[in-house]
This record gives structure tokens, sequence and C-alpha cells, in this order.
């Protein structure tokens, strides 16, 4: 008794039900990769929205303990490798070389020099680096706030969007609302050291409140503009990554 | 064994059609998750990181990182969503009451002689358990997805490892818990039982 009971054979329902369930799996993984983009296109704007709607710049993500600091878990990924930013590796001999121009709708556009950055007030975080790939690493990032060189160039009310530019042509673009997030620096120190060559340096993007991706490393130029250039929503978000990018 | 009591059809238990359309929208929205889940996991295998293996490419959905992203991020709303609708339909029809296991069924298990009893019991006893597990894909997600802005959901499962090791057990656990459910469902009830959740 109690024995499984299968029936001999399949009538002709049963048959078109089972092939059914078991073909989703089949069918799903055939689907081009246009229609996954369409999935994307078609539910991005929901994602994003929910992302928009948790930053708040009043909000802080609260940071983590310096004996969480694990400098082994934060992995190396650039598109192209280390750049050779103002000719040759970025050596400190070269530093004084290095310019950071701020420019588009903003009412007074800069270029500053790392002398004129440590002039500003510094600041620090020890938050979690988040991967899309799906690694984390908890790290230090310290530097200025971009929230302090935006009053410093302020910004029209025009602008909405921040492009940032690297030296290893990579780019990237941001809602003005997570760039000017208090949390958000341009970071020249790493776990209490000068930032390493790999790492960024001398100035990278760091911010708790985004994806690894969306944190430029070499940054050269940060750009407050009122709409995205076509083709400039950044390197990654070009070949199908999500926007806005925030954790 | 015995005839008479393999032909006696046990009860088939009616089945809303609103029940049928959601049990069919976990089902597709499940796998959707596995498939893109399993693409995500390849990106940083959760065990052995960038060094261990990862799944062969006909489990995995999406083509590639940002395509099972997509597939993953998109269907999360139909997942959780029609987990939610059927948690308010549960309440609001009292099917809590008297759909899911009960003392009633453990006593069965425990003094009960009857074994077509017996059986359904255990059919209980996995279709509630499988509750708790999708929650806890939901709320593992949630907690990855937003692990800045939800910190406090986050701070919950220790850390990264531990919280990524949790949401990806739910996967090997789902998966047992179909085919599981599938056999128990048959021997509880025959095909009739399976067809009564899938037939209009």
């Amino acid at each position: 008794m109690n024995r499984l009971k299968l029936p001999s054979h399949l009538n002709r329902r049963q048959a078109i039900q089972l092939l059914g369930m078991s073909s989703i799996g089949y069918l799903l993984n055939s689907c081009s990769s246009e229609f996954t983009a369409k999935v994307g296109d078609l539910t991005e704007p929901l994602n994003q929205s929910f992302g928009e709607l948790l930053v708040k710049p009043q909000l802080l993500i609260p940071e983590f303990a310096k004996s969480a600091i694990d400098p082994k878990a934060l992995l190396l990924n650039s598109y192209d490798g280390t750049p050779e930013i103002v000719g040759g590796a970025f050596l400190k001999e070269n530093r004084d070389k290095y310019r950071l121009t701020i420019d588009g709708e903003v009412k007074f556009p800069m270029e500053l020099n790392l002398n004129a950055l440590k002039q500003l007030p510094q600041t620090s975080i020890i938050m979690q680096h988040v991967c899309v790939e799906g690694w984390a690493a908890i790290v230090q990032w310290g530097g200025v706030r971009l929230r302090d060189l935006a009053k410093m160039v302020q910004p029209k009310d025009s602008a909405r969007y921040v492009l940032f530019q690297s030296a290893d042509k990579y780019t990237e673009s941001w809602d003005l609302a997570s760039a000017l997030h208090p949390q958000t620096i341009l970071a020249d120190r790493m776990n209490g050291e000068i930032l390493p060559d790999d790492n960024g340096a001398p100035l990278r993007l760091a911010t708790p409140i985004k994806l690894g991706y969306k944190l430029s490393k070499w940054v050269t130029k940060v750009s407050f503009v009122s709409q995205i250039p076509k083709g400039g929503k950044g390197y990654w978000e070009e070949q199908g990554y999500e926007w806005f990018g925030g954790i | 064994m015995n005839n008479k009591q393999t032909k006696k059809s046990p009860p088939v238990p009616p089945q809303t059609n609103f029940v049928k359309i959601l049990h069919g929208l976990i089902i597709i929205s499940l796998f959707i998750m596995i498939g893109s889940g399993l693409q995500i996991y390849n990106a940083t295998p959760v065990f052995g990181g960038k060094d261990g293996l990862p799944f062969p490419k006909w489990m995995t959905l999406g083509g590639w990182l940002a395509g099972g992203r997509n597939w993953h991020f998109g269907t999360m709303w139909v997942f959780a969503f029609t987990l939610l609708i059927y948690g308010i339909y549960i309440f609001l029809t009292q099917r809590w009451k008297r759909k899911f296991v009960s003392g009633q069924d453990l006593k069965a298990l425990k003094v009960g002689q009857n074994p077509k009893r017996r059986i359904y019991a255990w059919h209980r006893i996995i279709y509630t358990g499988i509750i708790p597990v999708l929650i806890m894909a939901i709320v593992s997600g949630l907690a990855m997805y937003k692990p800045a802005q939800f910190h406090w959901l986050s701070w919950l499962f220790i850390d990264w490892q531990t919280l990524r090791t949790i949401h990806f057990l739910t996967v090997p656990i789902s998966l047992l818990f179909v085919f599981v459910h599938i056999i128990i469902g048959i021997r509880a009830g025959g095909l009739r039982l399976t067809r009564s959740m899938f037939q209009p």
C-alpha cells in the first residue's frame, strides 16, 4: 500500500502539462539577449524609483568597526588595467602634475591640484564596498566630500546629474542626490594609507550607497550637467548594467 | 497491495482558481529567480570565491551577469508580491486555520493508524514548511539588494559571506522541496490532486 502509483502511460493532456513544466527552464535559457534586455528595460524604472526613494541625504549609513577592515577582500577590477596617468604609473613625483577639473553647469568651474584638495575639510568612512559581481569588502576611504566641492563650484539649478571622467577613459554618470550625499567622497587615502595606484590614485570615488562599478578610479574630471549625453551613461551601463546602481 | 484501498479515491480538495494562478506564478517566478540567481552566483561563486566552481551554463538564465540581474531584479517583484498576496489571501479567508499543518497532523503521525492520513500529514508539513524558506529567500535577498539602505536587515545576517550563503541555500532547499512536494502530493492524492492545482 501507499506505493507511488503512476499511470503506465500519459494521456495527451498530461503529456502536454509535463512537457510545459519541464521546458520552462530550457525555454528561458534559450531566450535571446534582446528579450533579456527588454526585461531590464521593463522593470528597471521600478527598481530605479525604489532605489531613489531610499537615498536620503540626512540618513547616514552606519560605519563599520576599524577591526572589520579586510584589505585582502578588496579585489582589483578595472576594464583596462591601471592607466598610465600623467605619463607613467602614478609615481609620487608626478602628483603635482595632477589636476582635477570641475565644470559643466556650475557658476565657478575650477581646476584643483592635490594641495588645493588637501585644504578642504577631510573626512573618512569605513564602509562596505559591494561589487556587482557579488563580493564585498570593508574598506576605509579618506578624502573630501563631493558636496564640499559642489559648494565651491556652485552647480546651477539646471544641474541634475554628475559625470565622472577617469584617466583610463572610464566614464560614469550619477544622480545629483547620490553625488551630494554626505558620505560620497573623492578619496585619496585607503585604510589610512595613501591611495595605491591600482585602487585609483590619486583620486577615486567612494560611497556606501552605490555598487563598485559606480565608484570610478583615477578620476580627472567632474561635470555637473542637466542631461546625460547619449552614450554617456557610463562604461558598464552602456553595456547593460543598471544605471542607478544604488545599494 | 489491496485493490479496494487503491481504487478508493481520496477526497480531492477543491482549489479556487485564484490559488491556482498564485501557485502557477510562484512556480514560474521561482524558476526564473533560481536560473538568474545562479547566473549572478557564477560572477563570484559563494563557495571558493573567484576560484570556486561555477554552475553549468544550461542552469543559468540571462547570458551574462547584467542579463541575470535583469531577470532577477525584474522577477523578484512578481515572486515577492505573489507570496504577499497569497499571505493576505490565506489570512482573509482564514485558510491558515485549516489548509496548513496543525496539531491534528502531528497527532496523526504520532498515534494515527491510517496510512493515507499519515501521508496527508506529511504532505501538509512539507508544503507548510516551504513558506518560511521562500520568505527567507526574499528577506536575505533584500538584505543583499540594499545592504546599505537596509543595513539593519543585513546586520541580522552577521556578515556578507553568511548572508550570501543563506540566500544561496534557499535554492537547493526549494529544489528539494519541489521534488518532494510532487512525490508526496501524488502519494497523498494521486495525480487527481496534482491536477486539481493546475486545471482551470
